[in-house]
């Protein structure tokens, strides 16, 4: 089970992200998208398509233990594909609905899409499978509470990369706890 | 310093074993404490003094009245300093609002967000909340704030040169960063509008984008 965190700035510019494999157990879910095709077909774009059809598909990747090849690569081009796409709905969405939490706002086979959005216009984008609805949203809150101290710096801008390795280690530790 | 580094050197070529050296001492952390490890609700009730900040508003006016040209050059650099103020202020607010509720919201009506301008934020900036909210008779899109004693003014005498100067040209930044976060995009002026009692009465006028005029009345009246 992974998840991928997008801080994004009200115009959109990627502030952040992180990528965490959740050690938690979690439902097997299917894996549609690749187990439909032939096999032949899947050899030349194994790795778009075991990313695109979900998690599990690319921790099985590495076999024999090698460092997991999520976050680097073809399988990290696909995620933030399918995080930036969600945008669109997302801004459609908060037009609309009031809360700051919006869970489960678009779905890409295995993966959902959850959002949360600050009254700064700060987008926070989680892709997970599996479902944590609580875990989510007290994560959300968390980075919440760590954006704004970050915010605080005179030095930081709304636009300006985040790049302190304290607030990397405590959203670390917080996906750990919920996650 | 320079002892350890020679240490270590020697560390290095024999093996280390042999000589019982010091191993060199942890650094330091250079901050004890860092703002991720404080809580955002203990400055909440704290203020700042009116002269410490006086001090610091003349000196930033003073800054900015060197590096510009005219009063609306002067005016537009106000701005942009509020807006910097009033994006952080907003974020910090809002935490202390919504961080305990369950469900954390956003207004996305543009009435109800100007009232919360209105009341809270300037409780959270000025310590009290603004006089007056009024809509313009003359323009479906324009709203003023009225505020007939801006704290941050109280200390400044504009000279006879400058009259058309109005400082609070900090605080339309702040209400135009707010609006902005709230995505109701808007142009924020201040306008200073005296009267017989509040010779330092101020306008905040704020011209919405016609984009936000549209959605307002796309989502209609409930």
């Amino acid at each position: 089970m992974s998840h991928h965190l997008f801080l994004l700035s009200p115009n959109d510019t990627p502030l952040y992200s992180l990528t965490h494999q959740s050690s938690k157990p979690t439902t097997a879910p299917s894996y549609p998208l690749s187990s439909n095709l032939p096999s032949w077909s899947t050899t030349t774009f194994a790795g778009t398509l075991s990313a695109l059809s979900g998690a599990a598909g690319l921790n099985q990747a590495p076999a024999g233990g090698g460092a997991p090849r999520i976050g680097s690569g073809q399988g990290r081009n696909v995620v933030q594909m399918i995080a930036y796409a969600s945008l669109d709905v997302i801004e459609e969405l908060m037009r609309t609905n009031p809360a700051m939490y919006l869970k489960g706002v678009d779905k890409f086979n295995e993966w959902t899409v959850s959002a949360f959005i600050t009254l700064g216009n700060m987008k926070f984008v989680l892709l997970h499978d599996g479902k944590n609805d609580d875990g989510v949203k007290a994560f959300f809150t968390d980075v919440w509470d760590l954006y704004v101290k970050t915010m605080l710096n005179p030095f930081h801008s709304a636009h300006t990369a985040i790049k302190s390795a304290v607030f990397d280690g405590r959203v670390r530790a917080s996906a750990r706890r919920h996650l | 310093m320079a002892s350890s580094s020679r240490f270590s050197v020697l560390s290095d070529s024999a093996n280390s074993t042999r000589y019982s050296l010091p191993t060199t001492p942890q650094q330091r952390p250079f901050l004890k404490s860092n703002i991720y490890d404080r809580n955002l609700n203990k400055t909440r009730t704290s203020e700042v003094s009116a002269s410490a900040f006086a001090f610091l508003f003349s000196e930033m006016i003073q800054y900015t009245q060197k590096r510009v040209n005219g009063i609306a050059d002067l005016e537009r650099r106000l701005n942009i300093l509020g807006y910097r103020v009033g994006t952080r202020t907003f974020e910090l607010m809002s935490w202390r609002a919504e961080a305990t509720s369950k469900a954390p919201k956003r207004e996305i009506r543009f009435l109800p967000a100007l009232m919360i301008i209105h009341t809270q934020l300037w409780r959270a900036v000025f310590g009290k909340p603004a006089d007056a909210l009024e809509k313009s008779v003359e323009n479906d899109d324009e709203y003023m704030i009225i505020d007939n004693d801006p704290p941050i003014t109280r200390g400044i005498s504009v000279p006879r040169d400058l009259s058309s100067l109005s400082c609070s040209a900090l605080t339309a930044g702040i209400v135009e960063a707010v609006l902005d976060g709230l995505g109701f995009p808007a142009r924020v002026t201040a306008h200073l509008t005296p009267t017989s009692n509040f010779p330092n009465r101020t306008t905040i006028l704020i011209k919405l984008e016609k984009s936000v005029i549209d959605r307002e009345s796309a989502l209609g009246n409930n």
